[in-house]
């Protein structure tokens, strides 16, 4: 991150803003740059095209200083933080980071919790389906069976409760697999390092914490009672 | 104990029971007889809430069935023992699970169970054959096995529809001897029967002929 200073800005508002950097937990280094400095360090970025710079003086050359950040505070939320509060600074004319990127995490980051939304809703339906489908095909395997239990007095509950039961334990083995292959995935990712690479685009690979794993077993236990219930009610 | 009061039963257009009648006092014998389609099977299924009548009133044990809650009728099931011509056994069951299957579904375990239906096949001659399938054993001892599953639940009336309908005269015989002893200890008999020979030497059984219905 660069922040350009006014032309007009004395030592006191250097050195204010600079005692502000330093203070930012997060920042590694901040160096102050001024206009042959920066001169200098134009020159070097510019490399075989310095010809540009030929009837350009220091004097036209702001005064700035480089921010370098800790790999592991980059965050786009912490960036546009402290590029908010560098800007309402004194002496700051010009705080510069790449915002593009910054932009495309954030449309990444909304466009990644749309389509996670919406594979949700599409696999819980799902799961409530394939739960319907298999306690159909349970009660038609067993339609027989059924009419017996019920011409000697069975109840509706006695014959269903054992479908609830089938329908449970097909959801529970379905959320222990799944979050067993979850898991598989996530020691995958860590072991070939492709955590650090996603880090650089501000991703951060975390596996899911009890609560979330709760949840998912709630998903799977609800999903499995409403296709028994779906199927069991179209045949009683 | 059951009345039938002008009862009326049809498929679409075609009646098979036009203005049945009769009574059945507690611990009698009746037979049902009647040519194929008279309705002998419907009589005994509008019993047991299977099926409904179009007109007419039945009466079991003074409530009328024609109006019994869809979830009173497991409970008008279990007080009336069925047995079926297919018999109407689970296979993947043995022959001790299936009689046991009758109280299982009213709810009772344990020990109790291992006493009735043992005491039920040792009444029925299959105690030795209790852990055998349904489909290892020959027609007439599915019979049995069915009739005490009938009887697990001590009801108070047995319906018997055609229980004779696939075995040979022998076995019958043996069948018919197992259900009157029942009735000789109390429980009141209905047996729907095609066959005449059945009923000849049935002393004090009472036939309705629905032929004439």
């Amino acid at each position: 991150m660069f922040v350009f200073l006014k032309t007009g800005a004395n030592q006191k508002n250097q050195r204010n803003i600079l005692d502000f950097i330093n203070g930012i937990n997060g920042v590694k280094k901040a160096k102050y740059y001024g206009n042959k400095s920066s001169m200098k360090f134009l020159m070097k970025r510019l490399k075989n095209l310095k010809s540009v710079l030929k009837n350009i003086g220091p004097e036209n050359l702001p005064a700035f200083i480089k921010i370098n950040f800790k790999k592991s505070a980059i965050s786009a939320i912490f960036l546009s933080n402290i590029y908010l509060r560098l800007k309402s600074l004194k002496g700051v004319k010009l705080v510069y980071y790449n915002k593009m990127i910054e932009n495309k995490i954030l449309q990444f980051m909304f466009f990644t919790k749309v389509v996670g939304f919406i594979l949700f809703l599409l696999l819980f339906i799902l799961s409530i389906f394939i739960s319907y489908s298999a306690i159909k095909l349970i009660i038609l395997r067993k339609q027989s069976e059924i009419e017996i239990l019920r011409l000697i007095g069975a109840t509706d509950n006695y014959i269903r409760i054992p479908m609830f039961i089938e329908g449970e334990i097909g959801a529970v083995l379905s959320f222990i697999i799944s979050i067993s292959f979850i898991y598989a995935i996530y020691k995958i990712f860590i072991f070939y390092g492709f955590d650090g690479f996603l880090r650089f685009f501000h991703i951060k690979i975390i596996f899911l914490n009890p609560p979330q794993i709760a949840l998912v077993f709630l998903i799977a236990v609800i999903s499995g009672i409403a296709g028994t219930y779906l199927s069991s009610k179209k045949f009683f | 104990m059951i009345e039938f009061i002008h009862v009326y039963k049809n498929y679409d257009k075609n009646y098979v029971l036009r203005d049945l009648n009769f009574t059945v006092n507690k611990g009698e014998f009746i037979f049902i007889t009647g040519h194929s389609g008279a309705g002998k099977t419907t009589a005994l299924k509008m019993l047991i809430a299977m099926e409904t009548p179009a007109h007419g009133v039945i009466k079991f044990m003074g409530t009328e069935l024609n109006t019994i809650k869809k979830s009173d009728i497991p409970f008008l099931r279990r007080k009336i023992g069925f047995v079926f011509q297919d018999f109407k056994l689970l296979p993947t069951r043995t022959v001790f699970q299936n009689v046991a299957l009758g109280l299982e579904v009213s709810g009772i375990f344990g020990d109790i169970i291992t006493k009735n239906v043992s005491e039920l096949l040792k009444a029925v001659e299959l105690y030795t054959k209790k852990d055998e399938y349904p489909l290892s054993l020959s027609g007439g001892e599915q019979q049995r096995v069915a009739i005490a599953r009938a009887l697990v639940q001590n009801p108070q009336v047995l319906l018997a529809d055609e229980p004779t309908g696939n075995l040979d005269e022998e076995t019958s015989k043996i069948i018919i001897d197992i259900i009157k002893s029942f009735n000789n200890k109390g429980t009141t008999v209905i047996l729907a029967t095609h066959n005449k020979h059945l009923i000849t030497g049935m002393g004090r059984a009472r036939v309705i002929d629905i032929t004439k219905s």
